[in-house]
C-alpha cells in the first residue's frame, strides 16, 4: 500500500496527516508550535506515522507546508499553503470557487478556477487582525481557552462594538469593556464580528464566487462560522477537518508525486531559511 | 574568447555608469568649493534643461534618500526625523532627508551634500511642496513649485491645437520664464536659447537611446532585469540628463543590451515566467526581492517605474524642438505630465499595452507605506487586467528605504504562492 504524508507547520501549530493511495485519511496530528519549528515538524510527523500505525520507511513522499515548510527537513517538497488550502477545499468541495483560510497570523482568501486551480488570492498584509491571533488576545484577556470563546460568543445579546483593529490593543479595549460592567459573551461577539468584516473584506478583494469553503484552525469555531455567513450573506462550506485542510492538500500533491513516481525537489535545510 | 569579450563589454557600461555616478556625487561635494550654484531637483517636473543652460550642479534628494536604503543606512536617518517628531507615516524619503539635514548633511556615500542656491518642486506629488518648504525653512534657500496642470479625467486626452493644451501650455511656459529670471538672478547669468537647444538635443537623443534600450527587452530572453539593472540605469540618467555624458553612457549601455539580445544572453539564465513590475522599487531589499523572482526563473521584462521616474523620459513620442526651445519645453513638460506621469488611475490601458509588449506572463504590483497615493489606484488597475485579460497577478507591499516594513517570510510566501500560480496556469495551458 502506498502511504503519503502532508505537514503543514504554522505560526501555532503543526498539523499532518498520512493518506492512503485512495486518499483516504490514515492518520492525522496536531501539535502547538513553540520555539523550534523543525522538530515541531519532526514530532508531529512522528505522531501522525505512528497514528496511522505506520513507520517513516513507509511514507513514499512527504510535501510540506505552511510558514514553517523550509523547516520540515524531511520534505521532499515545498508547496504554499494558499496551493495547499486550496486542494483541500477542492478535494472535499469540488465545487468552491472561494476559499477562506484564518489561521494564526494570516488569512488568505483564495479564488478557484474552473479546473481548481489558484486564480489569485489576497492575505492580511503586515497586521495580524482579523487572524486567529485576535482571538488569542481575547482568549488571554479572558482568560479562557480558545475552544470556549466561540460557545460563549454565540450566547451574546447585546454585542460591543470593537472600535480597533490593533490585536495588541484589542486586549486593552476588552478589558476596558469588561471593567464597564459588559458581559464576556457580548465583548466576545464583538471581537468575532470583527474579525468577520476584515475577513470578509479580504473575499470581496478576490470577488465573492460561490461556493465559498471556509478552513483553518478557527473554522472550527461556531461562532464564526455563523457571523461569516451573516457577514458575507452567502451559505459556507465548513469541513470537519478544516483545521487540517493545509495538511490534507499538502498529502494531495504528495500523492500526485507519488503515483507519477516524479522526484521531490528537497530544497528545506535548517540554513536555508528567509534571514 | 567570445564570452571574455562579452564580459569585457558588459563590465564597460557598468564601470561607465558607476564612474558617472561617482564623479557626479564628486562634482556635488565640490560644487561649493568652485562656487557653481546648486539646485534641488526632484525626478519628476524639474525643469533640469534650464538648470543646466545656468550651469546648476544638480542635488536629487529622492536620489540621496533612496542611497541611504541601498547603503542599508536608512534606520539611522529615518530615527533622526522621528526623533525631531516626524510621525512614522510620513514618507520615508522625506524623513531620510530630513535626517540628513540633522546629520549635518554627511551622506553615507562619503559626500557633504551642499546646501542649496534653488529648489524646484512640482505639483506632480503633493509631498513635493511640503518637502521643498522644508529646504526653504532649513537652509533659507527660495523654492520654485512648478504647477503643470494634470489629467481632468479618465477619457480626457491632451489634443495639440485645442484651446486647453494652449491655455496649459501658455500657463507651463509662463512659470519657466519666470524661474529663468530668477535662475539669472542667482547666477548673474542671461539666458542663453542657444544652449537651452543644445541640452534639449542631448535630451532628445537620450530618450531616442532609452525607448530602444525599453524595447530591446521585449526580446525574449530579457536582457536585463527591470528592477535591478534598470534602476541603475535610470540613477545615471537623471543625474546625467541633458549632457554629452549622458548621451555616450546611454550609447554604450544601447551596445551592450543590443549585443546581449544578438548572443541571445538573458539575465535570467533559465527564463520562465515574463513578469511587469508596477509601483516604486522597495531600496532597502530590491536585491532580495528580485532574488526571490528569479529563483523561480521570473525576470521583470517592463516596469512603469523605469517610465514616470526617468525624468519624463518614457514620453516616447515627445521630443524637444530645439529650434524653438522654451515653448517646446513647456510643451513637452506639459505632455509628459498629462500622458505619463498624473495618470495612474487611468493607467490601466498602458500596462495592458504593455503585457502585449513584453509577452507579460503576469504584473506584480508594490504598494509602499511611504505613498499610499501610489498605490491607491493599484487595486482598481489589478481588477482590470485580472478580470478583462485572466492574467495573474500579485500585490506585495513594503516601503521604499524603511525596512520596518520589509516582512521577508510573508513577502516570500507571496512570491512563492504566485508562481505555483503561474506554474498551474502553465501547466493548463500546456506550455512551458
Amino acid at each position: 500500500m502506498l502511504y503519503v504524508a502532508g505537514v503543514d507547520v504554522g505560526s501555532t501549530q503543526a498539523k499532518a496527516v498520512v493518506l492512503d493511495e485512495q486518499a483516504h485519511v490514515a492518520g492525522e496530528a496536531i501539535l502547538d508550535v513553540e520555539m523550534n519549528m523543525s522538530s515541531a515538524a519532526q514530532q508531529v510527523f512522528d505522531l501522525v506515522v505512528a497514528s496511522a500505525g505506520l513507520t517513516p520507511d513507509d511514507i513514499a513522499f512527504t510535501v510540506a507546508t505552511g510558514y514553517g515548510r523550509y523547516r520540515v527537513t524531511f520534505g521532499d517538497l515545498q508547496v504554499t499553503e494558499i496551493s495547499c488550502h486550496a486542494r483541500g477545499a477542492v478535494a472535499e468541495f469540488p465545487n468552491t470557487r472561494t476559499v477562506l483560510d484564518i489561521g494564526g497570523q494570516d488569512t488568505k482568501a483564495i479564488r478557484i478556477g474552473d479546473s481548481g486551480e489558484v486564480v489569485d488570492f489576497a492575505m492580511n498584509d503586515k497586521c495580524a487582525a482579523g487572524t486567529g491571533r485576535f482571538l488569542g488576545a481575547a482568549s488571554f484577556a479572558l482568560e479562557l481557552p480558545l475552544s470556549e470563546l466561540g460557545p460563549l460568543a454565540l450566547k451574546a445579546t447585546a454585542p460591543v462594538k470593537i472600535t480597533t483593529t490593533c490585536t495588541v490593543f484589542a486586549e486593552s479595549e476588552i478589558i476596558g469593556h469588561l471593567a464597564k460592567g459588559r458581559r464576556p459573551e457580548d465583548v466576545l461577539a464583538g471581537m468575532h464580528h470583527s474579525i468577520a468584516t476584515r475577513c470578509a473584506s479580504l473575499v470581496r478583494r478576490v470577488g465573492l464566487t460561490p461556493e465559498i469553503t471556509f478552513t483553518g484552525g478557527v473554522s472550527r469555531n461556531a461562532a464564526m462560522v455563523s457571523l461569516l455567513r451573516d457577514v458575507l450573506d452567502t451559505p459556507l462550506n465548513v469541513s470537519a477537518q478544516g483545521h487540517f485542510m493545509g495538511a490534507i492538500g499538502a498529502a494531495l500533491y504528495a500523492l500526485d508525486h507519488a503515483r507519477a513516481g516524479t522526484p521531490g525537489t528537497r530544497r528545506a535545510s535548517v540554513e536555508e531559511v528567509a534571514p | 574568447m567570445a564570452a571574455t569579450t562579452h564580459t569585457a563589454k558588459a563590465m564597460d557600461a557598468r564601470a561607465a555608469g558607476q564612474r558617472l555616478v561617482n564623479q557626479w556625487l564628486a562634482n556635488v561635494h565640490s560644487a561649493p568649493e568652485r562656487g557653481q550654484p546648486v539646485a534641488y531637483v526632484f525626478v519628476m517636473g524639474n525643469a533640469v534643461e534650464i538648470l543646466r543652460v545656468f550651469g546648476f550642479e544638480l542635488v536629487f534628494p529622492e536620489i540621496n534618500s533612496l542611497q541611504t536604503g541601498v547603503r542599508k543606512a536608512a534606520p539611522d536617518f529615518l530615527a533622526k526625523a522621528e526623533d525631531y517628531g516626524f510621525s512614522p507615516d510620513v514618507c520615508s524619503y522625506v524623513k531620510a532627508d530630513v535626517g540628513l539635514m540633522l546629520s549635518d548633511m554627511a551622506h553615507p556615500s562619503g559626500t557633504r551634500i551642499p546646501r542649496p542656491d534653488l529648489a524646484i518642486a512640482s505639483s506632480l506629488c503633493n509631498v513635493y511642496i511640503k518637502w521643498a518648504e522644508i529646504w526653504e525653512r532649513h537652509f533659507g534657500a527660495p523654492a520654485f513649485v512648478l504647477d503643470i496642470p494634470g489629467k481632468r479625467f479618465a477619457t480626457w486626452k491632451p489634443i495639440p491645437g485645442t484651446a486647453q493644451y494652449d491655455a496649459d501650455k501658455r500657463w507651463v511656459e509662463g512659470q519657466l520664464r519666470d524661474l529663468i529670471s530668477q535662475c539669472e538672478r542667482i547666477t548673474g547669468k542671461k539666458f542663453d536659447p542657444d544652449r537651452l537647444a543644445e541640452v534639449e538635443a542631448n535630451v532628445n537623443e537620450m530618450v531616442r537611446l532609452w525607448v530602444e534600450i525599453l524595447t530591446l527587452n521585449q526580446r525574449r530572453p530579457a536582457p536585463y532585469n527591470s528592477m535591478l539593472d534598470g534602476l541603475t540605469y535610470i540613477g545615471v540618467l537623471n543625474a546625467w540628463r541633458g549632457t554629452p555624458e549622458g548621451v555616450e553612457y546611454m550609447r554604450l549601455l544601447r551596445d551592450e543590451v543590443a549585443g546581449k539580445v544578438a548572443r541571445g544572453e538573458g539575465r535570467v539564465r533559465q527564463e520562465r515566467f515574463r513578469l511587469i513590475f508596477s509601483g516604486t522599487p522597495c531600496y532597502v531589499n530590491m536585491r532580495r526581492l528580485v532574488e526571490l523572482f528569479e529563483t523561480h526563473g521570473g525576470v521583470f521584462a517592463a516596469s512603469d517605474y523605469l517610465t514616470y521616474a526617468a525624468g519624463g523620459l518614457d514620453s516616447s513620442g515627445l521630443f524637444y524642438d530645439p529650434s524653438r526651445p522654451l515653448e517646446s519645453l513647456a510643451e513637452v513638460t506639459t505632455l509628459a505630465s498629462q500622458l505619463g506621469l498624473s495618470n495612474h488611475f487611468f493607467s490601466h490601458h498602458t500596462l495592458a499595452q504593455q503585457v502585449k509588449d513584453y509577452a507579460a506572463d503576469g504584473i506584480v504590483y508594490h504598494g509602499i507605506k511611504s505613498c499610499r497615493t501610489v498605490a491607491t489606484s493599484m487595486a482598481d488597475n489589478r481588477e482590470y487586467v485580472t478580470t478583462r485579460y485572466g492574467l495573474p497577478t500579485l500585490y506585495i507591499e513594503s516601503d521604499l528605504i524603511d525596512p520596518r516594513y520589509w516582512s521577508d517570510a510573508q513577502i516570500k510566501n507571496r512570491v512563492d504562492a504566485f508562481f505555483e500560480v503561474l506554474e498551474q496556469r502553465a501547466l493548463l495551458k500546456g506550455g512551458k
